[in-house]
Order: C-alpha cells, then sequence, then structure tokens
C-alpha cells in the first residue's frame, strides 16, 4: 500500500485529516436556511428602504424607532452578513489556494463580524436612543 | 498536525476541469456566473447599508453626508447597481432552492426558470425605482 517501505507512520496516521470530518454539509445547510429567510426578508427591507426614501433624518429616525422595521432589519442584517460570509468563502475556497487561502478567509470572516457589530450597534442605538 | 502529514508540494496538482474552455455558453451557466457576480456585488454593497445605519445613528450632519452621496448621480448609479443585484440574487436563490428540491432540472423549464432570473431581475429593479420615484 505504502508507497515508502521505510515510512513509520501507520495506515491510520498517513490518512488522518485527508478526508471528511463529518461537517461538510453544515456550511451548505446554513447557506439554504438563511437564503429562505431573506426571501421575505429582503422584500420587507426593500419596502423599508421604499418608506425611507420619503423621510428626512428625524422620519427615518423615527421609522426605525418603531419595533417591527427594527426587528425586521436586524434580521435582514444578521441572516444577510451570515449569508454573503458563506458565500464570500466558496468564492475564496474556489478561487484561492495555498497560504493566501487562510488569510482571505481570516479576512472574510472578520470583515463580515465587523460589519455585523458595527450594523447591530447602530441599529439599536437608532432604535433606544 | 494537518499541514505536515497533507505535504502539499509533494502531491501531483490536482486535475482541473475544462469547463469553461470547452462547453459552448448557456443561460444557465451565465446566470451561474452573474448569481455568484451579483453575490460579490452585494457583499461589498452591504457596506453601503452599514455607512446609512452608522451615519443615522450619529447626527443629523453625518447623515446629510449619506443623503448628498447617495441622491447624487454616482450615489444612485450604485444604489441601482445595489437592486439589481438584491434582486437578480433573490431569484437566482429561490431558482436553486427549487432545483435543489429535485424540482425544475428537465430541460425547457430549466432554461425558461434561467431566463426568468435574468429578465425578472431587472423588471423588479425597474419597477422598485419607479415607485421609488413615485413615492418620494
Amino acid at each position: 500500500m505504502s508507497d515508502h517501505p521505510s515510512d513509520l507512520r501507520t495506515p491510520l496516521g498517513r490518512v488522518r485529516f485527508l478526508g471528511s470530518a463529518r461537517m461538510g454539509t453544515t456550511d451548505a445547510w446554513v447557506v439554504h436556511l438563511t437564503s429562505v429567510a431573506l426571501v421575505p426578508l429582503t422584500v420587507g427591507f426593500v419596502w423599508l428602504v421604499l418608506d425611507l426614501l420619503r423621510k428626512d433624518y428625524n422620519g427615518v429616525r423615527a421609522e426605525l424607532g418603531r419595533p417591527v422595521p427594527a426587528i425586521l432589519l436586524l434580521a435582514f442584517i444578521l441572516a444577510g452578513i451570515v449569508h454573503m460570509e458563506l458565500g464570500a468563502r466558496s468564492i475564496i475556497v474556489d478561487y484561492i489556494g495555498g497560504q493566501a487561502r487562510a488569510w482571505a478567509l481570516a479576512a472574510n470572516t472578520l470583515f463580515a463580524a465587523l460589519l455585523a457589530l458595527a450594523c447591530v450597534y447602530a441599529t439599536l442605538r437608532i432604535a433606544f436612543t | 498536525m494537518a499541514s505536515s502529514d497533507a505535504q502539499p508540494g509533494a502531491r501531483r496538482p490536482r486535475p482541473l476541469s475544462p469547463h469553461l474552455s470547452i462547453y459552448r455558453l448557456t443561460i444557465t451557466m451565465a446566470m451561474s456566473i452573474a448569481h455568484r457576480i451579483s453575490g460579490a456585488a452585494l457583499y461589498v454593497g452591504v457596506l453601503m447599508l452599514a455607512w446609512f445605519l452608522i451615519a443615522a445613528s450619529t447626527d443629523a450632519t453625518t447623515f446629510g453626508v449619506f443623503s448628498g452621496f447617495i441622491q447624487s448621480f454616482i450615489g444612485r448609479l450604485v444604489l441601482f447597481g445595489f437592486t439589481w443585484a438584491l434582486f437578480h440574487h433573490l431569484i437566482g436563490g429561490i431558482r436553486h432552492i427549487v432545483w435543489d428540491s429535485g424540482y425544475g432540472l428537465d430541460a425547457p423549464l430549466r432554461d425558461q426558470a434561467a431566463w426568468a432570473t435574468l429578465i425578472g431581475g431587472f423588471t423588479l429593479t425597474i419597477i422598485v425605482w419607479g415607485v421609488g420615484y413615485a413615492v418620494r
């Protein structure tokens, strides 16, 4: 079986980490789950934006201070950013290899986390101040 | 460790499918690429949503800067592109969920669904912008 008769590693040692970790479907499942959630949320988000177009600064703040628009926006942000982080991850894995892949994956996740925090913070601040 | 076991330099390069260079371009292929491009565009576009929310949470002057940008020609162009990417990706996503459930994969329907994504994305964008200009 082995190409190297002098190799001291066991057959198990040679194949470990090269196969399935039984987590392969988690990302795909979450992409699908968030995509289903994002269908109604996107419709609601577009509706909200059309409503906000008519308003000035105070009007925008008053609208986003109401529970339903604020919760809709928070749900859209969270589902959307998880969805886009996973989508970008599959793009990175498809096109980038080697050391650069790890950096790109880390940058993607950190960017998405920062973006989510900033959006959620700002939305809550509008809603509660 | 996984990295020392895998020895990436010692392995032969994995074979690559010559998918783009040998197949005739079909509408389903084109919409697959467009789905990915619109997704990547939305990734960048969400920065605009973050800017809007941060500006609205700060004060009227900061909000005015955002408001000035989004009402400028460039701002409208970016927002129009974002609207298209959002609707194209939305309809494409619904198409993918239907396909993943095992429906609509037969010859006439899959091409019709791909065309519907393309046409529907532009149609919804134009309708929403029409409504946007009508209500403001």
